[in-house]
C-alpha cells in the first residue's frame, strides 16, 4: 500500500534569482510540512530534472540541500510523464520494502533562468536528431501534427480545442498561485499568433519558475487518508514519426492498466488531473479514457462537464495552460490539486465531492504514459 | 535526385526508417539497406510560423509532414506549401540529406526549381 501524504507547490509564474534547488527545496520543505514528518523520515528521495541545470545527479543535490541522507536516491527523467512516474516508481520502492517514506520533488526556473529561445530549442531535443530536429522541428510542431490528425480523423474543430485553453483559464482564475488568470474567449484563442498550424499560441502552455513535491509513505497520515490505488505506465515510442497511428493507444494503454490495479472502471472516477501541454493533448486523453466521445472534448467542456460543478471536474488549478508549465512540477501540480480537493482543502475552489480520481501525464510526443488512480479511504 | 533511405528485414520484409541492429516486427538480425521509391500520401502536415531558432524563421513559416511511404515506414519530410492529409506525394533526399514532400506530378518542375 501507498499514500499520498504530503503535497505542496509553489506559486507559478517568475521567481528572479531563484534556481532549480532554491524552488525545489521550497516545495520539498512544505511537503514534509503538509505531511507532518520531520526530514530524517525521508529514505528515499526522486527528483526531477532541470534544463537550466542538467546535472547528472539532482537527487543528491536535493538530498544535500534539504539535509538528508536517504537510503535511495536518484533523477528521474522522462519528460512531462516524469512526476507522475516518479510517483509509481515510489510506490515501488515501498512495495520492495526499500523506503518508507519518498519525496518527490520537481521544479525549476525555466522562465527565468534562460532565454525563451533556449527553452524551446532544449525542447525541440526530444526530437529525432538526425531525422526530425534538423527539419526545424519544434515541441510544439510535433504536438502540431498530431493535433492536425486528431482534427482530420475526429471531425472536431479548432474552436472546439480553444474550449479547454478557456476552461483552463476560467479555473486558474480562483487559484492565487496560476500564472496566467485573464479571462479568455474562443475567439482571442482563436485570433491568437500562429505557432505551427493549426496549433496558436493559446493553444500552447506557458513557460514558467516554479516547483511542487509529493510525499509517498507506507503508512497514511493526517485526516484524510489518500491512497494510491492504481498505477499503470505505457512507452509506446520516442519520436512521433515511430508513433503508433492511434495516437491514444499510449495513454489507453496506461489508463488501463491503472484501472486494472485499483480495480475500478473509468466510471468510477469523480475528478481529473490530466497533463495539458497543448489544447490537442487534452482533447487525445479525455477522448482515449473515455470521459468524452471522440472528436466532442471541446464540446463537452463548453458544455460543462468538465467544470467544478460538471460531473468530471478537471484541472480545477488551471492546468499546465494557465496555472503554468516549469517542467517537472508541471505535472505534479495537477496531483497537488488532486489531492487538495480530495481532502476537501481547496477553499473557493472546493468540488462537491471527490472519492476518486485519475491523473495522467505524457512525455515526448505521447512517447511516455504514467497514470494514476487516487482513493480516498477515510 | 533519389528516395529515402530505409532499412527492410531480410526474413519478414518489414521496413523502417531509424537505424537499428534488428528488425522491430520480428527481431531478425541484419537488415539490407534500400532506397524507397518516394512515393506516399501525407498523413499529417504543418506550417511552421514560430521556429524553435529565431534564424530559422521563415516569411510565412515553412511546412513540416508526416508521410506514409508506399513501403510502409512514416517519415518526417520538408513539404512544400498547400499539402493536406491524405494527398498523394513524391519525396526525394534533397542536397542537405533531408527528404522533401512535393505534390506528386509535380516533382520534376520542383527538382528544377529547389
Amino acid at each position: 500500500m501507498a499514500y499520498l501524504t504530503g503535497i505542496a507547490v509553489t506559486a507559478f509564474g517568475k521567481h528572479p534569482g531563484r534556481g532549480p534547488v532554491d524552488l525545489m527545496e521550497e516545495a520539498a520543505l512544505a511537503a514534509l510540512a503538509d505531511a507532518a514528518l520531520p526530514r530524517e523520515a525521508i529514505d528515499g528521495l526522486i527528483s526531477g530534472y532541470a534544463t537550466t541545470y542538467p546535472h547528472l545527479m539532482m537527487g543528491t543535490v536535493m538530498a544535500e540541500r534539504l539535509a538528508i541522507r536517504p537510503r535511495h536516491a536518484h533523477q528521474a527523467q522522462v519528460g512531462g510523464a516524469t512526476g507522475a512516474a516518479a510517483i509509481i516508481l515510489a510506490r515501488h520502492l515501498i512495495a520492495a520494502g526499500a523506503c518508507r517514506h519518498v519525496l518527490v520533488v520537481g521544479g525549476e526556473n525555466r522562465l527565468t533562468g534562460q532565454s525563451r529561445d533556449d527553452a524551446v530549442k532544449t525542447l525541440a531535443g526530444v526530437g529525432h536528431p538526425i531525422h526530425e530536429v534538423p527539419l526545424g522541428a519544434s515541441i510544439p510542431s510535433y504536438y502540431a501534427l498530431v493535433a492536425a490528425r486528431y482534427l482530420h480523423e475526429t471531425g472536431a474543430s479548432e474552436a472546439d480545442l480553444a474550449e479547454l485553453a478557456v476552461l483552463m483559464r476560467r479555473h486558474a482564475a480562483d487559484h492565487p498561485g496560476a500564472q496566467l488568470k485573464k479571462p479568455l474567449t474562443v475567439d482571442e484563442v482563436l485570433a491568437s499568433k500562429p505557432i505551427a498550424t493549426p496549433l496558436k499560441f493559446l493553444d500552447c502552455c506557458p513557460i514558467s519558475d516554479g516547483a511542487a513535491a509529493v510525499v509517498v509513505s507506507a503508512e497514511p497520515a493526517g485526516a484524510a487518508v489518500i491512497r494510491l490505488a492504481g498505477w499503470g505506465e505505457a512507452h509506446t515510442h520516442q519520436h512521433v514519426s515511430e508513433m503508433p497511428d492511434d495516437v491514444g493507444v499510449g495513454a489507453k494503454l496506461a489508463a488501463a492498466q491503472a484501472f486494472e490495479t485499483a480495480g475500478r472502471k473509468t466510471a468510477d472516477m469523480r475528478l481529473l488531473g490530466l497533463y495539458d501541454s497543448f489544447t490537442p493533448t487534452l482533447a487525445i486523453f479525455l477522448e482515449a479514457f473515455g470521459f468524452a466521445q471522440p472528436g466532442r472534448a471541446g464540446i463537452a467542456a463548453r458544455d460543462g462537464r468538465f467544470s467544478r460543478d460538471g460531473a468530471l471536474p478537471l484541472n480545477l488549478h488551471g492546468g499546465l495552460m494557465s496555472f503554468g508549465h516549469p517542467g517537472v512540477a508541471g505535472f505534479l501540480a495537477h496531483v497537488v490539486e488532486v489531492v487538495r480537493q480530495m481532502r476537501g482543502e481547496a477553499g473557493r475552489r472546493q468540488v462537491k465531492d471527490a472519492p476518486l480520481a485519475y491523473c495522467h501525464a505524457d512525455g515526448g510526443v505521447f512517447s511516455s504514459h504514467a497514470g494514476l488512480v487516487l482513493e480516498r479511504t477515510a | 535526385m533519389s528516395g529515402p533511405l530505409l532499412q527492410s528485414c531480410r526474413a519478414c520484409g518489414h521496413v523502417w526508417q531509424f537505424r537499428r541492429a534488428c528488425c522491430p516486427a520480428c527481431a531478425t538480425a541484419g537488415p539490407e539497406a534500400v532506397t524507397a521509391g518516394g512515393g506516399g500520401t501525407v498523413w499529417s502536415v504543418t506550417t511552421v510560423l514560430r521556429a524553435p531558432l529565431p534564424e530559422l524563421d521563415v516569411p510565412g513559416g515553412y511546412g513540416i509532414a508526416l508521410v506514409t511511404l508506399d513501403e510502409g515506414p512514416r517519415i518526417m519530410c520538408r513539404s512544400e506549401a498547400g499539402l493536406a492529409i491524405g494527398d498523394r506525394v513524391q519525396v526525394a533526399v534533397e542536397d542537405d540529406g533531408m527528404p522533401r514532400a512535393v505534390r506528386a506530378g509535380s516533382e520534376l518542375e520542383d527538382a528544377c526549381g529547389g
